[in-house]
Order: C-alpha cells, then sequence, then structure tokens
C-alpha cells in the first residue's frame, strides 16, 4: 500500500511559559458548578465528566488551542491515498497509571467498546465509518474505513483510551479512571471535590508541574467567585462573560479568553406552520438585530456568527456575505407577505433558564421579532422537560445553546442532515443532504472549503435555524497561576503545563 | 406508654409505605427519564441506543414490576444502586449523613439553648427598650432566608478576615480546626433564623399562660415571681416550642438545601436536589425515604417529650 506520511512526530507542547523560569508544584484549586455524573469518558455526556476525564484520559490526538490536530498518544499516523486506510504509531513506552503498559490492544479494544451498541455510547456515531480497528503491530493500529472520510482524524481525537486489562479484569469506569494522562485520579468525594495527583510516570518528560489538581464543586455562582477573590480557589474554569465582567476588576485575579465554539441559536420546527415555509424562516432572519444580541445578551463580546463558527477560519464565511444577516424589519414584512401572513405570525419559543444567555437571548429577540410581524410567547421549561420536548420535535422554534465542533461536518451533518440525530427541525433537503456527503467524503482542502461555503449559503437566511452569536468564553485564575492556554473545545488539557509561581 | 410507642411504630411502616409509593410515581411523573436527560442535547445518540440503555436499566419494564423489585430490595436492606455509577445507594447516604446531622443538631441545640432565655425575657420585661430592639431583631431574623445570611456572611468573613477558610467540607477526622472554621458560619445561617421564630412562639405562648386563672391562683398564694415564671408558667408554654421544633428539625434534616448550596456542604439536600436533576431514580426515592423516616422518628421522639414537661399529657 502507498502511505503519505502527513505528521511527523512533533514534540508536543513547548512549555508555554515562554522566558519565565517554571516553579513546580503545589496543588491547584479548581472550582466547577457540578460533580461529574459519572467517570466513563465513553459513556458521558456531561461537560462535568469531561473536565475531569480529560486530565486522566488520552486520545491518539488531540486539538490544540489553534484547533489544529496534532499527535498525542500516536507519534504519528498515516492515510493511504485512497483514504480508506488510517495506520498509527503509538509513541512507546506509555504506561497507564496501573503499570499497564499501553499497546495496540487497547486502542483496539477502546475503539470497539465505543462501537459495541451494549456500550450505548454517544460517541459510537463518529466511528459510523470505520469497518474494521486492527493491531498491525505491538504498537500500530490500522483502522479500515467504508468510504473516504474527512472528519476521521477530529472524530478519533475525542475518543479516548482505556485499559483493555482492567475493563475486562472487571474496573468500573464510571467510579474510578485508570488512564495515561499527566493525572491520576485518586479520591471522588461525593459532591466535595475530585482530587488527582500528579502522574510521575508520565511519558511527557518533566511533566506536569503540578503536584495535583482538586476539582472543588461549588454550586453557587457568588461562592465560586468570592473563593477565587479570596484564594480559596485558583481557577475557575470556562465561565460566560456576563460572569467574568464581575471580575474584570477583582484584584489578584486575571482572566484568559478565547472564542467559544458553542453557538445560541433559534432553532425552527419545519414540519409546522408556519416555519414549514423558506420564505418565513428568511424573513425571521431579516428580523433579528444580531448586534443588539451581541450587545444585551453577551455585553458585547460575541460576535454574530453563521452555520460554521468563525473561529473556523478556514471554513467560516464572513456574516457580512449573508444578506439576511442586515437587520430590516421592512423586508421580513415583505417576506412574510408573500409567504401569505400578512397580518403576522403567532408562535411560541421553547426555552430554559439554567443558561443566562440562552433566556435573556430568548427574550431579546421577543422584543426584536415583534415589530416585524413575529409574535412570540416565551415557554421557559425545566432543563430535562426542556430536552424532551426538543428531542421530540415537540416545539415551533426553540432558543438554545449548540457546542460546536472542529470540524465543518461535526458542527452540520447530524444538525441538518435528513434523518440527523440532532436533526430535530425534521429539516429534509436533497441538495444540502448531497452537499454535506459530498463535504465529509472529500479529502481535498481546496474542495471542501467550496462546498462548506455553498452549505452556508444555503443555510444561512433558509435553513431551520437562525444561528445567532459565538459568545467568548473565559477562564478566570489567581494572577500567580501560569502557564495556561484557553481551549475554544473547552478543554483543559493545556493543566499539564500550568504551574504556579511563589 | 409501650403499647403507644409500638403504635406509633407501626403508624411509622405505613408512613413510609405510603411516602415509598408517592416518591416512586412522582419521580416518574417528571417529564423526561434518566436515559433522555444525561444523554442531554446535542449528542450523536440514535432512539436504538436510548432504547438499549433504558432496558439495561430496567426502565422499560411496567411500573409495578420496577416497583416490586424495588420494595423487595429494601425489605432486604438494599436501597439500591446508583443509575449511573452504580454506586451503592446505602454508602451515598451513609456518606451524608454525619454532615447533615451535623447541620440538623447544633443549629437546633444553640438555637434552643438561647431560645428560652430570651424568650422569658421578651415575654417578662415587655415593652422595654431591650424587649423592643430583640422584638425587631425576632422579626427581621424570621423575614431574612438563610441563605441570603450565608452570602453575606461570606462576603463579609471575606473582608474582615480573608485567610478564614468559610467554603466547603472538611470531615473532623482529617482536619478538626478546619472543619470547625468552615462550620461556624452554615451553623450560625441556619440557627439565627430558627432562633428568631421560637423567640416569637415561646413568648407569645408565656404571655398566654401567664394571664391564666392558675397563674393568678399561684401568685395569690404567694409564691415568688421566679417559681411561677419557671415552674408553672414555662413549663406550660413548652409544648408548643416543642411542636415548632419537631417540624423545624425535620426540616433541617430534609436538608438544608440553600445554605448547603451556598456553602458547597455535602449534606441531604444537594444529594436529593442532584439526583432529581438527574433523575437518578433509585437514588431519590432511598434518600427521601431515609429523611421521611428521620422527620417521623423526631416527630414521635417530640410527642415523647411532651409528657416530660406536661404531665397532663397521657399515653393511651
Amino acid at each position: 500500500m502507498k502511505s503519505r506520511l502527513i505528521a511527523l512526530a512533533i514534540p508536543m507542547l513547548v512549555a508555554t511559559a515562554g522566558a519565565q523560569q517554571v516553579e513546580r508544584g503545589g496543588t491547584l484549586q479548581l472550582a466547577v458548578d457540578q460533580s461529574p455524573v459519572g467517570l466513563d469518558p465513553h459513556v458521558a455526556t456531561a461537560f462535568s465528566t469531561f473536565v475531569v476525564t480529560g486530565q486522566i484520559y488520552e486520545s491518539l490526538l488531540e486539538v490544540d488551542a489553534n484547533l489544529k490536530i496534532r499527535p498525542l498518544l500516536a507519534s504519528k499516523y498515516t492515510r493511504s491515498d485512497d483514504g480508506l486506510t488510517y495506520t498509527f504509531t503509538l509513541r512507546p513506552g506509555v504506561k497507564f497509571h496501573n503499570g499497564d503498559a499501553l499497546s495496540a490492544g487497547d486502542v483496539v479494544y477502546s475503539m470497539n467498546r465505543v462501537k459495541d451498541p451494549k456500550t450505548a455510547s454517544p460517541l459510537a456515531s463518529r466511528l459510523s465509518s470505520v469497518t474494521s480497528v486492527k493491531a498491525s503491530g505491538p504498537l500500530q493500529v490500522t483502522f479500515t474505513l467504508s468510504k473516504p472520510y474527512a472528519p476521521f482524524l477530529s472524530e478519533v481525537a475525542t475518543i479516548d483510551i482505556v485499559d483493555q486489562k482492567y475493563v475486562e479484569g472487571g474496573g468500573n469506569l464510571q467510579r474510578a479512571a485508570i488512564g495515561t494522562g499527566p493525572f491520576v485520579f485518586k479520591q471522588w468525594i461525593p459532591d466535595t471535590a475530585l482530587v488527582l495527583d500528579k502522574n510521575p510516570a508520565y511519558w511527557a518528560k518533566g511533566q506536569p508541574y503540578l503536584d495535583g489538581l482538586k476539582f472543588n464543586i461549588v454550586p453557587d455562582a457568588s461562592t465560586r467567585q468570592i473563593g477565587l477573590q479570596g484564594g480559596t480557589y485558583q481557577f475557575l474554569p470556562n465561565i460566560d462573560a456576563s460572569v467574568a465582567a464581575t471580575l474584570k476588576t477583582a484584584p489578584g485575579v486575571q482572566l484568559l479568553r478565547s472564542q467559544d465554539l458553542a453557538y445560541s441559536l433559534l432553532g425552527m420546527n419545519v414540519s409546522r406552520k408556519p416555519f414549514d415555509d423558506p420564505r418565513v424562516r428568511e424573513a425571521l432572519n431579516y428580523a433579528i438585530n444580531r448586534p443588539e444580541i451581541v450587545q444585551g445578551v453577551y455585553f458585547g463580546d460575541a460576535v454574530p456568527g453563521g452555520p460554521i463558527p468563525p473561529a473556523l477560519k478556514t471554513y467560516a464565511t464572513p456574516v457580512s456575505n449573508f444578506p439576511c444577516y442586515t437587520y430590516s424589519p421592512a423586508k421580513a414584512k415583505d417576506l412574510l407577505r408573500q409567504a401569505g401572513y400578512p397580518n403576522g405570525v403567532d408562535f411560541s419559543i421553547l426555552t430554559f433558564s439554567t443558561i443566562k444567555t440562552v433566556s435573556d437571548a430568548a427574550q431579546v429577540l421577543q422584543a426584536e421579532l415583534a415589530p416585524a410581524g413575529f409574535r412570540a410567547k416565551i415557554d421557559i421549561q425545566e432543563f430535562g422537560n426542556f430536552v424532551q420536548n426538543w428531542r421530540n420535535s415537540n416545539f415551533d422554534a426553540f432558543v438554545s445553546l449548540n457546542g460546536g465542533s472542529v470540524d465543518p461536518d461535526g458542527q452540520l451533518y447530524r444538525t441538518v442532515v435528513s434523518g440527523g440525530s440532532t436533526n430535530v427541525f425534521k429539516y429534509k433537503d436533497p441538495a444540502v443532504d448531497a452537499l454535506l456527503e459530498q463535504g465529509r467524503s472529500t479529502t481535498s482542502n481546496g474542495s471542501r472549503v467550496r462546498t462548506y461555503a455553498q452549505l452556508q449559503k444555503t443555510l444561512a437566511c433558509r435553513g431551520p435555524a437562525a444561528f445567532l452569536a459565538y459568545g467568548a468564553l473565559y477562564s478566570a485564575t489567581r494572577s500567580e497561576v501560569q502557564g495556561f492556554t484557553p481551549n475554544p473545545t473547552r478543554s483543559l488539557a493545556a493543566l499539564k503545563t500550568t504551574w504556579i509561581k511563589r | 406508654m409501650l403499647t403507644y410507642a409500638a403504635r406509633r411504630l407501626i403508624d411509622l411502616l405505613v408512613i413510609l409505605f405510603g411516602v415509598s409509593v408517592l416518591v416512586f410515581l412522582m419521580i416518574r411523573l417528571i417529564p423526561g427519564d434518566a436515559v433522555q436527560i444525561l444523554l442531554g442535547a446535542n449528542t450523536e445518540v440514535t432512539p436504538e441506543q436510548i432504547a438499549t440503555l433504558r432496558h439495561t436499566l430496567g426502565l422499560d419494564q411496567p411500573v409495578l414490576v420496577q416497583y416490586g423489585g424495588w420494595l423487595s430490595g429494601i425489605l432486604r436492606g438494599n436501597l439500591g444502586q446508583s443509575v449511573w455509577t452504580g454506586a451503592p445507594i446505602g454508602e451515598e447516604i451513609m456518606a451524608r449523613l454525619p454532615v447533615t446531622l451535623e447541620l440538623t443538631v447544633i443549629p437546633l441545640l444553640l438555637a434552643s439553648a438561647l431560645a428560652i432565655p430570651l424568650g422569658i425575657l421578651t415575654a417578662s420585661w415587655r415593652n422595654s427598650g431591650v424587649e423592643r430592639a430583640l422584638r425587631f431583631l425576632t422579626i427581621a431574623g424570621i423575614t431574612t432566608p438563610a441563605f441570603w445570611l450565608g452570602t453575606l456572611f461570606i462576603y463579609v468573613a471575606f473582608l474582615i478576615a480573608p485567610r478564614w477558610a468559610t467554603i466547603g467540607y472538611v470531615p473532623f477526622s482529617t482536619d478538626p480546626l478546619g472543619h470547625l472554621s468552615r462550620m461556624v458560619l452554615p451553623v450560625i445561617a441556619l440557627a439565627l433564623p430558627l432562633l428568631a421564630g421560637l423567640i416569637r412562639i415561646l413568648r407569645s405562648s408565656l404571655l398566654e399562660v401567664l394571664g391564666q386563672d392558675f397563674i393568678r391562683t399561684a401568685r395569690s398564694k404567694g409564691l415568688s415571681e421566679r417559681r411561677v415564671l419557671y415552674r408553672h408558667a414555662l413549663r406550660n408554654a413548652m409544648v408548643p416550642l416543642l411542636t415548632v421544633l419537631g417540624i423545624q428539625a425535620g426540616y433541617l434534616f430534609g436538608g438544608a438545601i440553600v445554605v448547603e448550596q451556598v456553602f458547597a456542604i455535602p449534606g441531604f439536600g444537594r444529594l436529593i436536589v442532584g439526583a432529581i436533576n438527574e433523575r437518578n431514580y433509585a437514588l431519590v426515592q432511598g434518600s427521601i425515604l431515609v429523611v421521611t423516616a428521620g422527620f417521623v422518628l423526631i416527630n414521635f421522639l417530640v410527642d415523647l417529650l411532651y409528657a416530660a414537661v406536661d404531665p397532663r399529657v397521657e399515653y393511651r
């Protein structure tokens, strides 16, 4: 088989400390709002789980702060010319926290565990194009795909490698965690804290710099803030702009900013009137004043965005290219008239209250939409209730926050393809489906960019969702915390090069 | 007395049975089951996967079968397992029990120990300046929510003593000083509103008793004012105080949820709230059952105490 070398072994993370001398030791006190639901990285969906498991487990590849895919447990990988075979070479000498050596078998086992319907892993669909995973050497794994699949590498980067021997020996991954990562799971004190210790045998020499991490579970937002100001906590990961604003002037506190991949949206049910008519959907886009949402909901700390996050610079079309992003109630009224609604439309917006930007956006939208003839009633529901109605497409429209993806396919495919797992809009467009298939099977970068440009043009104004804004994401730390780079994916992997200045 | 106790214990079992049925049904009436909540929005889960998971967790069985399984487990002393982590529920509850007991018993003792002298004071020094000031404070105390007091305390403590560890929880056995340092504020935040309420009740019941005929008789037969107050009036006025104390103790035992949230203390309240949010059915059922048992037991004790303070109370 003719193979092409894609990436060489790159020394992973050069110490980000720059000119400053790294100081080692100490336990970093983090404050998070929720307990993890369980620790199994193949089963979890809660962000509260990934914050912790991300320190314990590692994948073959990782996505860095610039959204570049880099080798992690794999030191290199090759792709066959037909795009159907990927071969990963594992870093030698990597050990799990219990001393077991990492082998190709563990990678095969982890992938099959995710694919196994009995695991019911939400990650399974990411491997749907993979027909087989085989150990082609003690440190070599070969993936065979049924068809070329462009987002393959970014999907593999989300699947953690677990220890086959440990799991098959009866280890319960929901309550304990054995990985290869920079930190070792030590203790889970329910509703109090998760304690991780430094992995002294970590494969990257000299890392991590800290002796340990303590994730304190602090449900109350003002307690977390006072705790940070008083020095009880040193790190509040991934807080939104409104909380960051209150900490801006606090002495001894620094804010680290990155662009969020997650976006707020107003989703529409295209199987119901009035949003079954693309003209009504376009009218709604004209009726939305996005700069006002950025100001009113995000305190100016966000950017209006289209179907693909602005952080994915290669793919995102600038919003100035979407005509319907220019606020115009007159155009909206006109389109509504053409669609047969000269007196406007009545509909209800389903939403929930646990994320402030979401419920605020719903209220701002309600006020903005009215002059154009969209009379909205807001229905705020308890989150569990919301999810159920959302999943069953039991809504006229909804306002929510969608997690983003580092690949345009992950961002759009399952959300808008006919019958897609999160296509709750019931959107069906054969032309869009064809483009989506083309986007995931083309491996040439130039033609991928063109395909997604076309998709964005179709989806921005007449698609099933009005994309609103991409917010900023902050981590607030004590000023003595050094060496952390925030990541748009919300990953805290950079904690392994974080240190505390004394 | 013994037959009375036995009868009350049988009542307790009946109540617990009723509660078990209610809790079991109610948590299932809330929309969204554990599988849907946890897989949440925004995941790539297919309906087939949801069905598989629901089957694994036994959620696809008829409600009666699920209930039967749960009840027979309880009768064998097994409260079941957490839906997601598989942790035994008995363990989860036992981890919270000492914390919750501490947050129940100390504020209760503190509040009742202070309520008796202060209640007597307000009743016997009616309309003096001190009494008016106390009355104002008790009304303020009743109307101030404990969680607001909590946030205020943390903030003020941060301003006056930035090094004082006020947030979180460490077990007494690992760090006695750290434990006490963190318990001071939540205990006061819980005790103050309770104390204010108790003072008001004791004051009004004392005033009522002091206006009754037997007090006039006691005074006219030449008893000292002290003796009238402590021996005759106070014992009679204690009955309503005990009733309120019993009910409040029950609430505290159920978890001073908001105070636990504010101070990040791992008590019963947070266990239950978390379990409800996750639709962790077995955990909700188990912990509510334990809280109910506690509530009923406390009130049973209060009933027994009535006889101790008021000889007219007889148990049949």
